[in-house]
């Protein structure tokens, strides 16, 4: 049996101008490129989960050629974000049409199942383990399932764990890889779509499992720079050690995304700097507190943002740049916003900056609310969750306030000027440290 | 120093940094690529050498020096500079 693995990536932004300004902006540019090079570690997992007997291919979506027959699988698996859902389920069309049965998984998948299964065979909500390996057996006996409900905890335990195909990657180009080492963040801001829609809690990976995935990686690419694909890493300070402790010796250079309470603890920030953290991404989504107010149920980021700037201060100092993150429409923004974001930018001499727009990506509690408001532009609109295009109507704002606001802001901070004094601050850091 | 003693320092001082042997890596060959850095890794290399050979590279200019002998030359450049 030979299962084909497709992977869609890609950033793309559907609003004209600022698809037009995005390109000729240096950082904005640079991050798409990155976040478009990352291999999908949700099908390298699938891969790990299928049996040893069967075929698995790997496939990014640039390597399906569209005029040519379909590569001859006998079941195809399809994994997609919300942005590139209808491209996938395309794909998933024309994979039927030649009659190959498909199956289609992913964070979409699982937040809006009944449009999915429209388009497959079979579909996999939440995560592959528990599920994907009952599939595989099924499609074998002929009895595959339309429906397949995968483990929303425990999926780093025994026996659901396994370890990602990497050696799959082996002679493709990458040169940033992905390790997952949590899955879930109890913030559970309103607007997340990430892995918590897919969790019923936090799931840590023990430290042991992360440093076998690292060397794994390593052995497939050459000086590969690792993202740690969570939402929330070092949730738990304790792990967080244990985990930098046990990584430092392998010479990494690393990225991840955390929440502000980081800096609250030297020891762990000393360990950051010492075991290659390149960069941290920290959702900061507002300057102010009273901006905050409700983007999560315990307030947690409202209280935490008076303190954002020394944060910023004691994390960076270590050589660890920060990449802070701002969500642009939220209810409480009015036009003031852009420049107050971007006054907070130059004075906290943020290293990267990350400008989205509030973005309510369907099964979401921001999607289910904004829809109870009738604020939602449009009834579908999945090719927008882009988190660059506006998709609903601002509390505080008209739609083409924060359209403009937002490409004001893009010109102010992505600009050749700004790119360049932020390179300066940071080679200045690490001429410090030497 | 010459262009020469510049250039075994410069590969002296980007070795010890990226743990790797530059001893026989081409003059032109894009540092970047062949040590598998990130951009924020080819500005830790660029603040390294300013650090250690005293010059700095001009802000506007930074990914413009990739190899060793475009640093090699703009180095040399400097120092004559100095001397001036």
């Amino acid at each position: 049996m030979r299962i084909g693995l497709i992977a869609m990536s890609g950033v793309r932004v559907r609003t004209p101008e600022l698809a037009a300004l995005g390109v000729t902006l240096p950082q904005f540019v640079n991050r798409g490129q990155v976040i478009a090079s990352l291999p999908s570690l949700g099908l390298l997992t699938v891969a790990a989960l299928t049996p040893p007997d069967v075929e698995v291919v790997y496939r990014e979506i640039q390597e399906v050629r569209p005029d040519e027959p379909p590569e001859p699988f006998d079941l195809i698996g399809i994994s997609s974000f919300t942005a590139q859902i209808d491209e996938a389920y395309a794909l998933a069309d024309r994979y039927r049409a030649a009659g190959i049965p498909v199956v289609l998984g992913g964070l979409h998948v699982s937040l809006v199942p009944d449009e999915a299964a429209r388009h497959a065979d079979s579909i996999v909500l939440y995560g592959a383990e528990g599920a994907w390996p009952r599939l595989v057996d099924d499609f074998r006996h002929g009895r595959l399932q339309p429906r397949y409900l995968g483990l929303r905890a425990g999926v780093f335990e025994a026996p659901h764990y396994v370890r990602p195909r990497f050696d799959l990657l082996r002679g493709r180009p990458y040169n940033r890889l992905t390790v997952q080492t949590s899955r879930g963040c109890p913030l559970d801001c309103e607007f997340c779509a990430a892995s918590l829609r897919i969790t019923s809690a936090f799931q840590q990976k023990p430290v042991s499992l992360v440093v076998e995935e690292i060397r794994a990686a390593r052995e497939v690419t050459d000086h590969p720079f690792f993202e740690f694909a969570d939402d929330n890493t070092f949730l738990n300070k304790k792990w967080g050690k244990e985990f930098l402790r046990a990584i430092a010796p392998l010479g990494l250079n690393w990225f991840t995304e955390t929440d502000i309470s980081v800096a609250d603890d030297d020891e762990l920030l000393d360990l950051l700097a010492a075991s290659g953290c390149r960069q941290i991404l920290i959702g900061l989504e507002s300057p102010a507190g009273d901006d905050l107010a409700g983007v999560d149920p315990h307030d947690w980021k409202r209280k935490r943002s008076s303190r954002y700037l020394e944060a910023i201060e004691r994390i960076q100092s270590r050589g660890v740049t920060v990449n802070g993150c701002f969500v642009l429409g939220l209810d409480n923004h009015t036009p003031d916003i852009f420049g107050r974001v971007k006054e907070f930018v130059e004075r906290a001499r943020l290293l990267e900056v990350q400008l989205t727009v509030m973005t309510p990506f369907p099964g979401t509690p921001l999607y289910d609310r904004l829809a109870r408001e009738g604020r939602l532009l449009w009834p579908r609109y999945w090719d927008r969750c882009t988190l660059f295009d506006v998709n609903y109507r601002p509390r505080g704002m008209t739609v083409e306030q924060l359209e403009e606001g937002l490409r004001w802001l893009f010109r102010e901070t992505y600009n050749e000027r700004e790119y360049a004094r932020r390179q300066r601050h940071y080679m200045e850091i690490v001429k410090q440290r030497l | 120093m010459n262009d020469r003693e510049v250039e075994q320092r410069l590969r002296a001082v980007l070795g010890e940094m990226s743990h790797q042997d530059l001893t026989h890596t081409d003059p032109d060959a894009d540092l970047v690529r062949e040590l598998g850095l990130d951009s924020l890794g080819a500005l830790r290399l660029l603040a390294v050498v300013e650090k250690r050979f005293g010059v700095r590279f001009p802000d506007d200019r930074l990914a413009a020096f990739r190899t060793l002998r475009q640093m090699r030359n703009f180095i040399a450049h400097s120092k004559q500079e100095a001397v001036r």
